[in-house]
């Protein structure tokens, strides 16, 4: 029996999206496989499968656990396999203690009653053991988020467990913290556990993995030991992707520069003391597609965000538009300074939902309908109409409510929103989250369009393809600072990608 | 054809919620006592209705807003409490009502700046100002009404047009037609049905949210306060607990008129026809000879009833 665990022909879609495509994965016992792979490779679903997540009869393909195969019908069988998972989002009852929290649901004592003294007592040794100065006996909530996130990984570790599948744990942490966990973690490998280590960190695969497995578009593209792959090809095998150039941008007339921010830092929202960007500078120039480029978490959304006025709390920029500094308060000082914001999430932030697609794409030009008080309904519904004409939205009327349209129809009513309040600077999250090619061809027409007319576009990407093909410029921001900037040719997957995991 | 398209139409209005009720009720009112449907006691459940409807009407803006307000009843109190006063201190009627007004505001701003802009839970935060300001008109009424105005104050709530229409219904008619034309036709009512359908959106879109939703409270008290003052004329005495109890029933009424408890849609039609249903209970339950102790039951049940419709209307045009 060569493997511990070994997933066969796992493949597991979605309506319209095969998340997993003939996934093959074996994990020896005793070693540290590391997984890499871009924004949605399917790193994530692969967790949700061997978590129990998904049921055996959601997917196709079957999980061998000690050279026998098993049917993974729920979380419970997994927990049965001894395999525990450490998650990104920490779920923690942050009024209870330290100890608690690690034990909990395994509690020692007996009859309902807890053993408080073996409790505080084997968490302690489990401290000990990582070396982390933490009291078994403190309140979590006073805890920073490296700490629980330390605290998660000590929860699954405390459960015993032959299988422990990380993902991303680093990314919370500081260096001090990483030491910790990666001495750990060579030290349960040493006794014997298999881990699985997902990681964008090259730095941190060459220091403990002994094998890493490439992801993308759902596939396993290699599968080797560390010490035989460089890093060069491991990024290329990350990217490696065909460029189909569904809708090549037309070039636009480059103009002087509209926008430029300078120093921009934003706090990290639920790290405390920790900038998810860090000083950084940028300019917009007219006419001219900037793309952003970066991992999640990079810092990208939130760039936009404090551009716009979602996010003010402790932001800090300078941020001159069209030659004069402007003050953002709210996102009402960043509208009247001629800019838009398409948000990455449509349903959260980009349209009401109860609402028609004329009340809709009228909403953030309502100020400037004809008349004070009252909505001339006659202008609104010919604005609306030439809107939803102009962008193609196809829908039986414009007074169809917006939730029956298909995810490109909704992002066009979204973009028509914007058009319609005929901004300068337009800021676009992720343009084609969720929609079909067709939609997505006619957003890219839409985009080039605006810029043959002067507009001027942020748009931030994690479609690599889209990112390479629509961008006249590219910036890269990886752990909240710029890390890279590349002009025409120079924009290539594979560059964007090497800056992205630089830090 | 046709008919399966109007009953289509007809499930798909949001006012539904009454007209069935209503429908049946007055069927069965009808058998058992044909004199309920005089024109007297008509319009005597109008009037009923009217009291409730004017505080109905902000309501209305306030949760297809996304708000709540548990205060209004005290309100209510608050404002014919105030009238009182100022008119047994020998002020005028115009400015004894003023100040009731003014006392309404009052609450509204204190309601708007703690929810809205100290983001406390609005269910909880205005119980607190309910039994604050309860607590209030028993220390200075000593739980006792206040009685003996004027027949010029007395006349705003027991005149009659025609000898026939009680002046409160009339009110009641200008703040609906009111109320229906803003949240229909206007930028600001608009705004509010956005605020109310998805805050986040509304604020990125460049809406004032913040400075919509506390007019809104502050509307709702000074309203209820009206309600409050009327009310006291209606009956010539003040009593400190005119409107306690009456902030559920309103938003009940407001929530069986098809207005969404999640916010986003909610008309001030259907607001009205809620009043006159529950109105109509009560007053048919006393025509049929029944205890008024039924009344909450069936009005319960209504309610329930009203939110599960809502909530069914929402899953089948595809939100959560």
């Amino acid at each position: 029996m060569e493997y511990l665990l070994e997933m066969k022909h796992v493949t597991k879609r979605f309506p319209g999206v095969v998340a997993l495509n003939d996934v093959s994965i074996g994990l020896r016992k005793g070693e540290i496989l590391a997984i890499c792979g871009e924004n949605g490779a399917g790193k994530s679903t692969l967790m949700k499968v061997l978590s129990g997540s998904y049921a055996s009869h959601e997917y196709e393909g079957e999980i061998w656990v000690d050279g026998k195969k098993s049917d993974f019908t729920s979380v419970a069988t997994a927990e049965h396999h001894g395999i525990e998972m450490v998650y990104q989002e920490m779920n923690m009852m942050l009024d209870a203690s330290v100890a608690e929290n690690i034990f909990v649901g395994h509690l020692p004592g007996r009859l309902g009653g807890v053993n408080y003294r073996k409790l505080y007592a084997d968490t302690q040794t489990i401290l000990t053991e990582i070396g982390l100065p933490i009291k078994p006996k403190a309140k979590v909530r006073g805890l920073n988020s490296g700490q629980l996130q330390m605290l998660s990984i000590m929860r699954a570790i405390s459960r015993k467990p032959r299988i422990m599948v990380l993902d991303e744990p680093t990314s919370a942490l500081t260096d001090q913290e990483v030491n910790l966990l990666m001495d750990h973690m060579q030290r349960l490998r040493d006794s014997g556990v298999s881990l699985l280590f997902i990681t964008h960190k090259l730095e941190e695969i060459y220091r403990i993995a002994d094998r890493v497995l490439v992801m993308r578009d759902g596939q396993v593209i290699s599968c080797r030991n560390v010490a035989e792959v460089d890093q060069k090809s491991l990024i290329e095998e990350m990217v490696g992707r065909k460029i189909e150039n569904l809708y090549p941008k037309k070039k636009a007339q480059i103009g002087d520069e509209v926008l430029k921010v300078e120093h921009l830092s934003v706090p990290h929202p639920t790290i405390k003391g920790k900038n998810i960007v860090e000083d950084f500078s940028f300019s917009l120039r007219q006419g001219e597609i900037l793309g952003i480029g970066g991992l999640v978490g990079a810092g990208r959304s939130e760039t936009l965000g404090a551009i716009f006025g979602q996010i003010t709390n402790g932001v800090q920029m300078k941020l001159t538009a069209f030659g004069k500094e402007v003050a953002i308060r709210c996102p009402g000082d960043a509208i009247r300074a001629g800019i838009g914001f398409v948000t990455e999430e449509r349903k959260k932030s980009g349209f009401v939902w109860v609402l028609s697609i004329r009340e809709n794409i009228t909403l953030a030009s309502l100020p400037h309908l004809p008349g004070r008080y009252f909505i001339d309904r006659k202008v609104e519904r010919r604005k609306a109409k030439g809107m939803s004409d102009r962008l193609r939205i196809k829908a039986p009327s414009i007074e169809t409510r917006i939730v029956n349209l298909s995810g490109g129809n909704q992002q066009k009513v979204v973009l028509g929103k914007w058009l319609l309040e005929e901004p300068r600077i337009l800021l676009i999250d992720e343009p084609t989250k969720g929609i079909d090619v067709g939609a997505k061809a006619e957003i890219y027409s839409i985009m080039s369009e605006l810029t043959g007319t002067g507009v001027s576009i942020i748009m931030v990407s994690s479609d690599m393809p889209e990112l390479v093909s629509m961008s006249d410029r590219c910036i890269v921001l990886s752990g909240g600072k710029l890390t890279g900037a590349f002009e025409g040719e120079a924009i290539t997957q594979a560059n964007v990608m090497r800056a992205a995991i630089a830090q | 054809m046709k008919l399966k398209e109007f009953s289509k139409s007809l499930l798909a209005r949001n006012e539904l919620g009454t007209i069935l009720p209503m429908a049946l009720l007055l069927i069965v009112v009808g058998f058992v006592n044909p004199g309920f449907f005089a024109a007297n006691n008509i319009l005597d459940i109008l009037r009923t209705a009217s009291f409730a409807f004017i505080i109905a009407v902000p309501i209305t803006f306030l949760m297809a807003g996304g708000g709540m307000d548990l205060s209004i009843g005290a309100a209510t109190s608050f404002g014919g409490v105030i009238c009182a006063f100022a008119l047994k201190a020998g002020m005028p009627v115009s400015i004894a009502i003023m100040m009731a007004l003014l006392g309404g505001a009052l609450i509204g701003v204190f309601n708007g700046l703690i929810i809205v802009r100290f983001a406390l839970p609005a269910f909880i935060a205005t119980l607190g100002v309910q039994y604050a300001i309860n607590g209030i008109i028993a220390i200075t009424t000593k739980n006792l009404a206040i009685s003996g105005f004027s027949s010029a104050f007395k006349v705003l709530g027991q005149g009659k047009l025609f000898g026939s229409i009680s002046y409160p219904i009339l009110y009641a008619l200008v703040i609906g037609i009111l109320g229906h034309v803003v949240l229909t036709r206007t930028k600001y009512g608009r705004s509010v049905l956005a605020i109310g359908g998805n805050a986040e959106t509304a604020y990125l879109s460049g809406i004032n949210v913040r400075g919509k939703q506390i007019s809104i409270y502050i509307a709702t008290s000074v309203f209820a306060a009206l309600s409050g003052v009327l009310q006291a004329a209606r009956f010539a005495s003040a009593q400190p607990a005119a409107g306690s109890g009456t902030e559920l029933t309103i938003m009940a009424a407001v929530i069986i008129g098809g207005t969404s408890m999640f916010g986003g849609t909610g008309t001030v039609f259907g607001s009205a026809l809620g009043c006159i249903l529950l109105a109509t209970i009560t007053n048919a339950l006393i025509v049929m000879n029944v205890s008024t102790f039924w009344q909450n039951l069936i009005f319960g049940v209504i309610l329930i009833a009203a939110i599960f419709i809502d909530k069914y209307r929402r899953r089948a045009s595809g939100g959560e």
